[in-house]
């Protein structure tokens, strides 16, 4: 290589680490907020709406979303990691909660799980109002070799619930019909498709699969059941355990996320492009009910 | 449908951060190769197993323990390096060292064995061998680099664990595709793989013609 190769070289290469490191340097300027987060919430876009609207008020601040699943998230928040965590997994965030890590939670948003099989079921659980009673006639159907399951497999919020139901019909689901996917909710339901099988999912990502044609094969079989009530809440990393938390600014997150604005977002958000709620909004007459219902899953 | 925006973005991002971790990682493992080819004793030998054994190791792996190391709680975590571009970039120079070392050893090995014979009855020292070789390799040594870089630019774990995929900040190929995929716009994701695959390209056919100017 001759000479002016390598200085043209060097010269691009120094343009964009000097591109870079000017960049970086602009966002250091800004006070950052670390907020790590459940995959499925924050794939359906509404996080990043959420933090557009507040930087409106707080224009110095970024809000940086780190998407992983809830256990994860709560993982790395516990690690002081970020400063604010938001997941749907009661019966995890009681031990962090245990334990003193989190602090000020609240429930800012819930939507359903639906439990989606193929067109033909083959457990015949189509109308179902009882998720307990699907899954041991899944189960029934399975051992029989005419049915499959698809779990996440993943200890997400979604595979928790999963589980939780399976203890609730005292059955330990076992052999070639219950396939453990160990990935995210697209990736389960697409695999769900394809092998004409049962599943449980968030509704969000159901309905945005559905709308894009890629999961023609399922639809949803049984929905409303109490037991399908996904809860997502709001936590405050314990800036008395955890040197570094920037608690005032995850605070006014917080309140935003809980107060008027925050809440008005979440209940329009998506209803104009799926024709339905991918999350409804915390109706104080309904705080005390889904406490209660948390405090169940929780307890699980 | 494709933010253009952000896609020229996330391009530049790649490009910035994984070239910079192969040059750093070229930095040390290119002169390491040259010694270790050079040396003729049994540890050199036992390294360039060891290396060569590295070369499999997970991404996730590498990212999960340089993540435990970082991490706020972690040893390191007062550098607050962690979810910055500059912890992906510590994490693929690291990733990309066994690998650029054992194909070193493979490709410039044998040039260097041949221009030390030479040197050696014109009595150079060690270092201006070092710098003979590097110049008579160059074109080998870009190699090395470029598949250093296409690891780089190519992995997803290290991205994944110590960038955390953050919007604007350390989004880049792969954590978007995987972020695509989560969300289930698959057709994005393979448009995004279609596109990393290009830049990929045009980059190595750059530095390729740079190479056969000589």
């Amino acid at each position: 290589m001759d000479r002016r190769a390598f200085v043209l070289v060097a010269l691009l290469v120094l343009a964009c680490v000097l591109g870079l490191v000017a960049y970086n340097y602009l966002l250091t300027q800004k006070t950052v907020l670390r907020v790590s987060t459940t995959t499925s919430l924050y794939a359906t876009g509404l996080l990043e709406r959420l933090a557009d609207e507040f930087r409106k008020t707080h224009p110095d601040v970024v809000i940086q979303f780190i998407p992983v699943g809830s256990g994860e998230a709560l993982r790395k928040a516990s690690m002081g990691d970020a400063d604010l965590v938001l997941v749907h997994a009661p019966n995890l965030e009681q031990k962090y909660i245990n334990d003193g890590l989190l602090i000020e939670g609240g429930i800012f948003a819930y939507n359903y799980f639906v439990i989606v099989g193929p067109l033909s079921d083959p457990a015949n659980i189509k109308g179902l109002d009882n998720a307990t009673e699907a899954f041991r006639k899944i189960f029934e159907a399975g051992e029989k070799g005419e049915a499959l399951f698809v779990s996440r497999g993943d200890n997400s919020g979604t595979h928790n619930r999963e589980l939780f139901i399976w203890r609730k019909t005292g059955l330990n689901p076992r052999g070639e019909w219950y396939i453990e996917s160990g990935s995210g909710m697209a990736q389960t339901l697409q695999i769900a498709n394809e092998k004409e099988a049962y599943t449980l999912s968030d509704i969000g990502t159901y309905l945005k699969l559905k709308k894009t044609g890629v999961i023609n094969n399922l639809e949803i079989l049984v929905s409303g059941d109490p037991d399908l009530i996904n809860i997502y809440s709001v936590y405050i990393v314990n800036p008395k355990k955890i040197n570094g938390i920037k608690y005032d600014l995850a605070k006014e997150f917080r309140e935003f996320l809980l107060g008027t604005e925050g809440q008005k977002i979440i209940g329009e958000y998506g209803v104009e492009d799926y024709g339905a709620n991918l999350f409804y909004p915390v109706d104080p007459s309904k705080l005390n009910e889904l406490k209660s219902i948390w405090r169940y899953f929780a307890s699980s | 449908m494709i933010d253009i925006n952000a896609l020229i973005e996330i391009t530049a991002r790649s490009l910035a951060i994984s070239g910079l971790a192969t040059l750093f990682a070229s930095l040390w493992s290119i002169p390491i190769a040259i010694l270790l080819s050079i040396g003729q004793r049994r540890w050199a030998r036992l390294l360039i197993a060891i290396f060569n054994s590295l070369v499999g190791v997970p991404t996730v792996i590498i990212g999960l323990l340089l993540y435990l190391l970082l991490s706020r709680s972690g040893p390191l975590g007062i550098l607050s390096l962690l979810y910055t571009p500059y912890a992906i970039v510590v994490g693929q120079a690291l990733l990309i060292t066994p690998l650029m070392i054992s194909f070193g050893v493979e490709v410039i090995g044998v040039r260097a064995k041949n221009l030390i014979e030479m040197s050696l009855t014109f009595g150079a020292s060690t270092t201006q061998l070092l710098l003979t070789i590097i110049e008579e390799a160059s074109t080998r040594i870009m190699a090395v680099s470029i598949l250093g870089f296409q690891r780089a630019v190519g992995e997803l774990g290290v991205a994944l664990m110590l960038g955390g995929n953050i919007r604007g900040f350390t989004r880049v190929f792969t954590t978007a595709i995987a972020l695509e995929i989560q969300k289930g716009e698959f057709e994005l994701a393979i448009y995004l793989g279609i596109i990393l695959i290009l830049v990929d390209f045009i980059v190595i056919m750059i530095l390729r013609i740079l190479g056969w100017r000589k």
